[in-house]
């Protein structure tokens, strides 16, 4: 029998090493995964009554910061700028966990956990939180919000060389302060308000909605001529109304309003020529195009710090097999296209900093209770997007489209400007309209993607006298005021 | 050399008196930390009951040099760790248990007492094997009729005032049954004697008992809900039939019955399926019915590899966390190296357990005590497992640690039939080699 038992200990020290292994997953390597998922309530408590730090705008304007409460909580989180901030900072809620920054860096917010609570009065400041500078300024943005007015849509500026966000404005916007409430009750009665929303205040368009780009995209082509195919940037389009599409049935590809266009890259840029992009989406083939939408990051997740950024989109190989006419829309930006105002701003900052697209960022530097610089602003290329060589051709096109072609709406005096204006075609006479510009050109500071939602148009100039003024708002008051800026570090480029 | 090997009387039960003055300071340190994490100042009004539980360490070890003298040493230290350590938790859980638990540990010591002082030799209880298997099956199946429903079992008996767990007494009447048969036909159970396929297989009428436990398992968990008796139960006559015999034919077909029976249950039984769904889909209903094992699995990921510190963490989000999932709040509050000196405990026990069953030199006892400690084994097994989400969870107690009565006593009877087996061979080995000594 001795043997049998010498068995039975091992099978049982076997099922025992196996509770070992789970011990290890749930506590060592799911752990962190399981302590942010959102049904855990565990580490919400806990926050919600440790002290918290702030969130500053680059200009010194606290954006979120919590006081002493005189209730079970201790501290109540409040945001002094209402709205303007409010898809930005996002909410600390008791009920419904966090959003925005505050989520993205609650751990540096709460600082470390002092797990000695017994050993308190040894401790002379117990405080460990730390607070977090934006790159984005109070004053930019409330320019941007100014600008958009009653349109619903979004502006984001971004420093095309650091790629640090100078301003993110989504409208409608929502006051977090309703969430952060301690009346429990009442916020769990303006949550779902917000959600269901039509208007969609909760939303952070910046980087969570996508839209079709539209004719904004004909950057991404036209640097895919110059990267993969040099012949299409010297080849002259013949000047139509309207571009065949083969194998689609008698469709074709009309300019807007019936105009007709054609020419070289440079003049199609500049007048948004959809049959000429048309065919040379065509010329440039799937694999191409497909290349170039990803170097400007389509089909990622932008590594931005704040959550659940959205993937822009371009198709992929299967969607184009046999599909001549999707590759002539998928050059205009149009049918299954379909990028966030981040990436599109993302794509006129990558041609601003010479083909450089920077890993996308709202933090400037973290500070703790000293003041110390904790955490510094993470400025780190994203990727390649074009050469160095694309990127000046590409500037020096897109800087003929403001000064005469679509987007004159967003010249600014003295200044040269890159620009590429975008109408989107949503519906039957409703578009999105689009600018996306950078200046100034040839050393850029600020690149901006504007975009409203719904207006009413049918022509390509629509997009660019809607939205380039915003654009041109945002830039202009940039360049010309005294507003803290993203400090690129010192970093040889190779 | 044989004068030299010989161990003194006293040094069994001197090791055994160290290593519980050990256990008595982990666990009383771990109480002060305990009631300083929840309350910042230790509540009064149980330090009594902690006395008291210093108190039934002290009476066990002296039960042990009065009754078994010549027993294993360390077998008990780890029964009490574990009973210690389980007391600090629950009084820190709900502090209304603390005396209820130390009254159950106080019961539990005089049934420990109580079985070493009227059994004198193990082997005794093969003369009861069919009362004790009739006493077995009333209590295993009597819930069914009389039970009542308790945190979805219908495994509980009440009496009075007090509700008890008649399963866990089964276990024991089962196991002593389960050996006494295995024992006494063992030449027919081990002699193959059909050929089934490429194998020889004993007659099919041996294979009869183990049927008809499988369906009163199968009936146990339609009709009271108690997944792990049942699989404990069955599981247990597997391991004495194996152990017993040598024969792999009985783990095969064991083996495709829990199988068969799990997938039965799972197809029929509407608790058993909603069981399944909530193990392998946690987050599916987490704020409904998967509630208890998402909080357990938030427990432990809480407190990582240090724990939250004992008192510091938030183990009362589980409900009932103080009987089936108490494994879950040792591991937030002590951590990943907490939840493991848990585990060793019970590796430890079971090792000591089957090296008794090992030097045994009659069979009954050796095949008795493998099963007795198959069952601690198995049954922390099954219940941990449940908790951290290895398998299934099924209502089972922790085995000296979660709280309740009927665990508790049945626990330490069966820790005292385990030193008395223990205490029986290292009689008869001193008895033998004084002969020799005396011989030379």
């Amino acid at each position: 029998m001795n043997s049998q038992i010498r068995k039975l200990g091992l099978f049982i020290v076997v099922l025992f090493l196996v509770l070992f292994v789970q011990m290890n997953n749930i506590q060592v390597f799911s752990a962190a995964a399981l302590n942010n998922r959102p049904e855990n309530s565990r580490r919400v408590v806990a926050d919600f009554r440790a002290p918290r730090g702030s969130i500053i705008a680059s200009d010194g304007v606290v954006l979120a910061n919590s006081v002493p409460s005189n209730d079970q909580y201790k501290y109540q989180r409040q945001y002094p700028t209402g709205d303007l901030f409010g898809n930005v900072t996002g909410f600390f809620s008791f009920n419904y966990g966090a959003e925005g920054v505050e989520r993205s860096y609650n751990d540096e917010l709460v600082g470390k956990k002092l797990r000695l609570q017994s050993l308190d009065n040894l401790l002379a400041d117990q405080n460990t939180t730390n607070d977090i500078t934006l790159t984005l300024s109070n004053r930019l943005q409330s320019v941007a919000k100014e600008a958009l007015g009653k349109y619903k849509g979004a502006v984001v500026a971004i420093d095309p060389k650091t790629g640090g966000i100078l301003a993110m404005y989504s409208n409608p916007s929502y006051d977090p302060s309703l969430l952060a409430s301690h009346d429990f009750p009442a916020v769990a009665d303006a949550y779902p308000k917000l959600i269901k929303s039509t208007d969609k205040p909760a939303l952070p368009r910046g980087y969570r909605e996508r839209y079709v780009p539209g004719s904004t995209f004909k950057v991404v082509t036209a640097s895919a001529a110059y990267e993969h195919k040099a012949d299409l940037v010297r080849k002259r389009y013949p000047t139509m109304q309207a571009l065949p599409l083969p194998n689609s049935g008698g469709r074709s590809l009309r300019n807007f309003g019936g105009e007709t266009c054609g020419g070289s890259l440079p003049s199609l840029l500049r007048v948004s020529c959809n049959s000429g992009f048309g065919q040379m989406g065509i010329d440039l083939g799937a694999t191409n195009m497909i290349n170039q939408a990803e170097a400007f990051g389509f089909n990622s997740q932008p590594p931005i710090d704040m959550p659940s950024a959205a993937k822009s989109a371009f198709p992929n190989q299967n969607f184009f097999r046999g599909n001549v006419p999707g590759l002539a829309l998928s050059a205009i930006g149009q049918q299954n296209v379909s990028a966030t105002p981040l990436q599109m701003a993302m794509v006129a900052g990558g041609i601003a900093n010479g083909g450089v697209v920077m890993t996308p960022h709202v933090m400037k530097e973290v500070r703790n209770r000293q003041g110390e610089v904790v955490v510094e602003e993470p400025i780190k290329t994203w990727r390649r997007a074009t050469s160095s060589e694309t990127a000046s051709k590409m500037t020096d096109n897109m800087i003929q489209v403001s000064a005469n072609g679509t987007a004159t709406g967003a010249r600014i005096p003295g200044i040269e400007v890159g620009a590429k204006t975008g109408t989107a075609e949503t519906t039957e006479n409703r578009i999105n309209a689009w600018l996306i510009s950078f200046a100034p050109a040839k050393d850029p500071k600020i690149a901006v993607a504007v975009i409203l939602e719904d207006q009413v148009g049918n022509s390509d100039a629509t997009g660019g006298r809607l939205a380039a003024p915003i654009a041109k708002q945002v830039m202009s008051t940039y360049l010309s005021e005294d507003i803290p800026k993203s400090t690129p570090k010192v970093k040889k480029k190779r | 050399m044989k004068l030299l090997s010989r161990i003194p009387k006293a040094s069994n039960r001197n090791q055994e008196l160290g290593l519980l003055i050990l256990v008595s300071v982990v666990v009383a340190g771990a109480y002060t930390l305990a009631t300083l994490g929840v309350t910042a100042s230790v509540p009064a009004d149980i330090i009594p009951f902690l006395v008291l539980m210093f108190l039934l360490f002290a009476a066990a070890h002296v039960t042990m040099r009065r009754l078994a003298p010549r027993a294993d040493g360390t077998l008990l230290p780890v029964a009490i760790l574990l009973n210690g350590i389980g007391y600090v938790f629950i009084a820190r859980l709900d502090a209304d248990k603390a005396a209820p638990q130390a009254t159950w540990s106080a019961l539990a010591v005089i049934a420990f007492f109580a079985t070493l002082y009227f059994l004198r030799s193990v082997r005794d209880l093969q003369k009861y094997r069919y009362s004790l298997a009739f006493i077995g099956l009333i209590l295993l199946i009597a819930p069914a009729f009389l039970g009542t429903e308790i945190n979805g079992a219908k495994n509980w008996l009440q009496l009075g005032p007090f509700s008890f767990q008649p399963s866990e007494v089964a276990k024991i009447c089962l196991a002593v049954f389960f050996t006494s048969y295995v024992i006494e036909k063992r030449e027919l159970l081990a002699t193959a004697t059909r050929k089934l396929g490429p194998l020889m297989v004993p007659d099919l009428k041996h294979f009869i008992p183990l049927l008809g436990c499988w369906l009163i398992a199968i009936s146990v968990v339609a009709f009271e809900n108690d997944l792990g008796t049942a699989l404990l139960v069955f599981c247990l006559l597997i391991t004495v039939l194996y152990v017993g015999t040598g024969r792999a034919i009985y783990l095969i077909l064991g083996g495709i019955l829990v199988f068969v029976g799990g997938l039965l249950a799972f197809t029929q039984f509407g608790h058993v399926q909603t069981r399944v769904n909530i193990w392998l889909h946690p987050f599916a209903d987490a704020d409904g019915r998967g509630y208890q094992l998402v909080q357990s699995l938030f427990a432990m990921a809480s407190g990582g590899i240090t724990g939250s510190g004992l008192g510091l963490g938030e183990p009362t989000k589980i409900p009932i966390v103080y009987a089936d999932f108490i494994f879950a709040a040792i591991s937030e509050e002590l951590g990943l190296l907490g939840g493991t000196v848990i585990l060793t405990s019970y590796v430890l026990f079971v090792g000591i357990g089957l090296r008794i069953a090992m030097r045994a030199n009659n069979q009954f006892e050796k095949l008795l005590a493998a099963g007795l400690t198959a069952i601690i084994g198995l049954q922390s097994f099954i219940i941990i497992a449940g908790v951290i989400r290895v398998i299934p969870l099924t209502g089972i107690t922790l085995p000296w640690v979660s709280y309740g009565g009927s665990s508790l006593i049945t626990n330490y009877v069966l820790l005292a039939l385990l030193l008395r087996i223990s205490d029986s061979e290292q009689k008869e080995e001193d008895e033998l080699r004084e002969r020799e000594v005396v011989a030379a």
